[in-house]
């Protein structure tokens, strides 16, 4: 039985962390402003050539809410759709940091060792530990959304800010992306386990990003955009790959495990 | 907890054959223990004797290969989280979260342990106190000296007041204030009455505080009290320095006395081999002071509690290579 004060207590404990080490909380916040300012300058500074018109086709056949639209507001309208990328990789490489971070720190000053001498289970730790790398992570993804979506409608217009608000955007941030977090989390908390750098275990953790830079190549190279329900469905597999990642974390985080083989 | 697991008229930590076994090596096995509550005992061994190994087995935090062990009366095996709500533990190293406070270090471990928060800040600034932390209680204890550290360790093993208290090497790395601070510590804590189980290479941090010592080595090779553990070792020594060497008729005349099982004399001073050092020491003095003899100090030497730990684990201390 998880007792959610317990898990709250780790939560906590772990965000007031978080709140003190400067470089964690630097990349934290950085990228939620990039990820802002990046869609909507590539867009509203893009080059602005119509797409050929067989690929238009394509796209608008694929997105017929985009009927409307112009061939030169398709384009913008593709290349912003190409940016819901950055916001699979924030909620890739956030909480990515935060695991390494904090369970490297753990076996730096071996704080672990009085945590797992409490009555505490495997499970409330590693809960508490996925929630507080997970949340910061989804939170402020949330809050840059709700930024782009305001900066997108002054700068960019209300046609083509309606585009970040469609279906797939959602099924993005609201989905796709904490899947993303949680698996992110798993993969840090196992590289984390076996490393002693947290740079280290973030470099080896960025593996995550490579699946996701391969949706953005295909949609390139093929000029297919992803529907909501495509983007649901590989929600739906990364959050039972995530899950199935943290029976395997309960394992690396059972007492035995951290007071022998976590050097 | 089940009440199969529940003992009646218990002592406060038992074990039966307790072992455990990494790879093919034992790091400790056949350990038959029980310690009285109130009682410090200690865990007296070298580096990879299985000291840190039994305070783990004891206090749930690895499983045994072997056996069986219990505290307070709760079955260490089939329900460590029970037995972690009863012990306090002092790791080698302080183990706390530097960036956080004192305070709310004390604080997380307070909530782990289910204080509610009236309770949790009455214990932490009683401990705080206690231990000298509560005006530096808002300091990171990232900032804090060694011996600052160690106390506020000792204070997160002791908020929630087990019932048995395990301190593994509590200054093996501390410089000599340091260590005395948590030393005096640890004075307290005996001085209120509590089951510690100290796990230490220091003789002399053993021998002020243990009630009982235990000298392992892989296995338990002998329990018992630092005094009697001296006393077997070998008899004592009683020492006098004479103003002048004593005659060869004194000489003769003592080494008559039922009292001296044996007698060296190296100029002026006379040592006595005795049984009873109690009954023999105003004896030897009476005989010397009847033969005339100026006595300028009498003691009682008796085998050091270093002797016995060399003794104990077979070991030929050398230096340079020689016999110490």
């Amino acid at each position: 039985m998880i007792r959610p004060a317990i898990v709250f207590a780790v939560v906590r404990r772990e965000l007031l962390e978080i709140v003190r080490n400067r470089t964690l909380l630097a990349a934290i916040v950085l990228p939620p402003i990039l990820l802002v300012a990046i869609p909507i300058l590539v867009t509203a500074l893009g080059a602005r050539n119509s797409l050929p018109p067989d690929v238009v086709a394509n796209l608008v056949a694929a997105r017929p809410e985009w009927a409307g639209l112009s061939p030169r507001q398709v384009a913008d309208a593709f290349g912003l759709q190409q940016t819901l990328l950055f916001f699979l990789l924030m909620p890739a490489t956030i909480p990515l940091a935060i695991a390494s971070y904090s369970i490297v720190g753990e076996k730096q000053t071996r704080s672990l060792e009085a945590v797992i001498a409490a009555p505490i289970s495997t499970a409330e730790l590693l809960a508490g530990k996925a929630i507080a790398a997970v949340a910061p992570a989804v939170v402020t993804v949330w809050l840059a959304y709700a930024a782009l979506i305001v900066v997108a409608g002054v700068a960019l217009g209300t046609e083509l800010a309606r585009i970040v608000i469609d279906p797939t955007w959602l099924a993005t941030v609201f989905v796709l992306g904490p899947a993303i977090g949680l698996l992110s989390v798993v993969i840090g908390m196992a590289i984390s386990s076996r490393v002693n750098d947290p740079r280290a275990a973030q470099q080896l953790g960025t593996v995550i990003v490579l699946p996701l830079f391969g949706f953005f190549v295909i949609q390139l190279q093929s000029g297919h955009l992803l529907s909501a329900r495509e983007y649901l469905l590989a929600a739906a597999a990364v959050f039972a790959v995530g899950v199935a990642g943290l029976r395997v974390g309960v394992r690396l985080f059972g007492r035995e495990s951290i007071l022998t083989r976590w050097r | 907890m089940t009440a199969l697991t529940q003992l009646t008229d218990r002592p406060m930590v038992r074990t039966i054959g307790l072992g455990r076994r990494f790879g093919d090596q034992w790091a400790i096995q056949n350990l038959d223990l029980e310690l009285a509550p109130g009682e410090v005992f200690a865990l007296l061994g070298p580096n990879g004797a299985g000291k840190t190994t039994t305070v783990r087995l004891l206090t749930g935090l690895i499983a045994p290969t072997a056996g069986n062990a219990w505290l307070d009366g709760v079955d260490v095996v089939s329900d460590p989280h029970e037995v972690r709500r009863r012990i306090g533990l002092l790791t080698e190293t302080p183990s706390l979260y530097e960036r956080l406070s004192a305070e709310e270090n004390l604080d997380f471990f307070g909530r782990l342990h289910g204080l509610p928060a009236a309770l949790r800040a009455e214990r932490i600034e009683e401990l705080l106190r206690m231990f000298e932390l509560w005006d530096r209680r808002a300091d990171r204890a990232g900032a804090f000296s060694k011996g600052m550290k160690q106390k506020l360790a000792i204070a997160r093993a002791l908020l929630h007041e087990p019932k048995v208290l395990f301190l593994d090497e509590p200054t093996s790395s501390l410089d000599p204030e340091a260590a005395f601070i948590v030393r005096e510590a640890m004075a307290t804590l005996k001085r209120e009455g509590r089951t510690i189980v100290l796990a230490s290479h220091n003789l002399d941090e053993v021998e002020r505080l243990a009630d009982r010592v235990g000298f392992v080595r892989g296995r338990l090779l002998r329990v018992d009290s630092p005094a009697r553990l001296r006393a077997g070792a070998a008899e004592p020594v009683v020492i006098a320095d004479l103003r002048a060497a004593p005659s060869s008729d004194l000489v003769v005349r003592l080494r008559d006395r039922a009292f001296v099982r044996d007698l060296a004399v190296d100029g002026r001073r006379v040592r006595v081999r005795v049984s009873d050092p109690e009954s023999a020491t105003p004896q030897l003095a009476r005989e010397l002071v009847g033969c005339g003899a100026d006595i300028l100090g009498i003691r009682v030497e008796t085998a050091s509690l270093e002797s016995v730990y060399f003794d104990v684990l077979g070991i030929a201390p050398t230096v340079n290579g020689a016999p110490s």
